[in-house]
């Protein structure tokens, strides 16, 4: 048994062309995590490890307690889990799939559900085939929002929604956070969902977990700094250094971390410092992702 | 084994068929009517017509429920439910026989009420008539285990062409084996120990491949 919701310990899943490794992953309940990444880059396999769909090659996996895959039937009464390549029956109502899951699910909540209906501007006597993508997802969402789980997984279920039915989608989820008990396991590649609601980040990049830690960190640590360097002035090698690019007397440097001294530093061999900028999550991503590619340790 | 969820998974596949079904037991109930005209035209397109009924439930069957679920990728819902791969097979496995059971059991005992209504000469294709039905569930069996184990459209559809084929070859076969031949050509039922070996033979091929559609799917890496 585990104090965390989701554990990973040393997972690895190797496939023909592509390689998870050494995935180490921790989060608490209550816990928000931002699971960002590339196409390709390894998450949809580490959530159907999660989910116990896949399984893996080494290392340990437990999920609400229970160790996955062997006890994931037991562990998936609390996980509501929605991927943007699920679908529901189309021959099939809106109504009949939230009987199914309300037949299945005991803390099914009627009141909720009807709540998310109106919300979604749904009616369940609609058949599934008739619904737009958008629809689609917030038919899945309210499936599994209304099963009241202690952990949410959601594998980029913003994918392909228009900017209103991504709001709406987001702010329902906004407004399940506020239930502290709820975990949420969040797969995405677009930066801004998770930089509106999750708290800790994690970047997966070519099979392998390259950074995490709390957003606020991410974002407090990472600094880009717009210098002027005279000729002749060589700047130094401080550490943390992601990137420096610039021409001529202009150059551009990317920290992962950031501490004031680090403009005393620059001004002491000549350089001036003009500015210093915030960083947005998806910059911090592409800036980790490209260090670690070259070969410079973020 | 989850079986409360197992059942409402059969349950929802019996749901999502229950169209097609209706129209192979329509079909079905055709044929055996034909059958039971006791003329030989009849006699022949009814027979024809109620092994294409059973041949088409027997490949609707593994296409809808197994394989469409992964084409539109509705698996990955029925797999956020609490249930584990053992749970999915299981209620893959019961809801199909069950499923398929239901039209085959119906129209086989109409074919079968209506061969033992008629004169001495329908009652002798009895042991053969059940054979041949027999031949046609061990078959759908086989489809419907590839369709499980395979999870693959090309491999299902290869197994049903030759499943057909052997058919064919079955009926030819079958028909030659000298006690069953002579029982085709007597008067009144006449149960060989040919036609009985061919009944176990098929029960048991049925047990078979259920135990291994099981034992392949537990040596499964990758469910999804």
């Amino acid at each position: 048994m585990t104090d965390l919701a989701v554990q990973f310990e040393g997972v690895r899943k190797q496939y023909k062309h592509f390689l998870l490794d050494n995935v180490d992953l921790a989060l608490e309940h209550g816990g928000i995590l931002g699971f960002i990444g590339a196409n390709g880059a390894g998450k949809s396999t580490t959530i159907r490890i999660l989910m116990g769909l896949v399984v893996p090659d080494g290392g340990r996996v437990h999920v609400l307690g229970h160790p996955i895959p062997e006890r994931q039937a037991i562990a998936k009464r609390d996980i509501g889990f929605a991927s943007e390549d699920m679908r529901l029956y189309k021959a099939a109502t809106i109504g009949w799939h939230m009987e199914l899951v309300r037949s299945i699910y005991p803390k099914w909540d009627p009141a909720y559900a009807a709540l998310l209906l109106k919300r979604f501007d749904l009616r369940p006597e609609q058949k599934v085939k008739g619904l737009s993508h958008g629809q689609r997802v917030k038919a899945s969402l309210l499936l599994i929002l209304a099963r009241r789980p202690r952990l949410l997984v959601l594998d980029e279920p913003t994918t392909g929604l228009d900017p209103v039915a991504r709001q709406e989608v987001l702010g329902e989820l906004m407004e399940v956070l506020e239930d502290e008990g709820r975990t949420i396991f969040f797969s995405s590649q677009n930066t801004l969902d998770v930089e509106q609601i999750s708290d800790q980040i994690a970047f997966i990049d070519r099979g392998r977990i390259i950074d995490r830690g709390d957003k606020e960190s991410f974002l407090d640590r990472w600094r880009r700094l717009r210098l002027d360097v005279p000729p002749g002035v060589l700047l130094p090698a401080l550490p943390g250094t992601v990137g420096a690019t610039g021409s001529g007397r202009l150059a551009v440097v990317t920290t992962s971390s950031y501490e004031p001294e680090m403009n005393l530093a620059y001004q002491s061999v000549g350089a001036t410092v003009h500015a210093v900028d915030n960083m947005t999550l998806e910059e911090i991503f592409v800036a980790n992702v490209m260090s670690r590619r070259e070969g410079r340790v973020a | 084994m989850n079986w409360p969820i197992v059942k409402r998974l059969v349950w929802k596949d019996w749901y999502l068929v229950r169209w097609p079904i209706v129209g192979c037991l329509a079909g079905g109930a055709l044929s055996v009517a034909m059958i039971g005209m006791r003329t030989n035209a009849s006699f022949y397109f009814g027979s024809v017509l109620f092994i294409t009924v059973v041949m088409i439930a027997a490949i609707l069957l593994p296409m809808g429920t197994v394989l469409q679920e992964r084409k539109d990728q509705t698996l990955p819902f029925v797999m956020t439910l609490p249930v584990s791969p053992d749970d999915y097979t299981m209620s893959k496995i019961i809801g199909n026989l069950t499923i398929f059971a239901f039209p085959w059991l119906l129209l086989s005992s109409g074919v079968m009420i209506v061969l033992a209504s008629g004169g001495p000469k329908m009652r002798a294709v009895i042991p053969f008539s059940a054979a041949l039905i027999g031949e046609m569930f061990a078959s759908f069996v086989l489809l419907l285990a590839v369709a499980i184990v395979t999870e693959s459209q090309a491999w299902t559809v290869s197994v049903m062409v030759a499943g057909n084929l052997f058919l064919q070859g079955f009926m030819y076969y079958v028909a030659r084996i000298p006690s069953i031949a002579r029982g085709l050509n007597g008067n009144g039922v006449s149960w060989d120990p040919a036609a009985i070996t061919l009944l176990i033979a098929e029960g048991l091929a049925v047990a078979a491949m259920v135990c291994v559609t099981f034992m392949l799917q537990r040596r499964k890496r990758d469910f999804l």
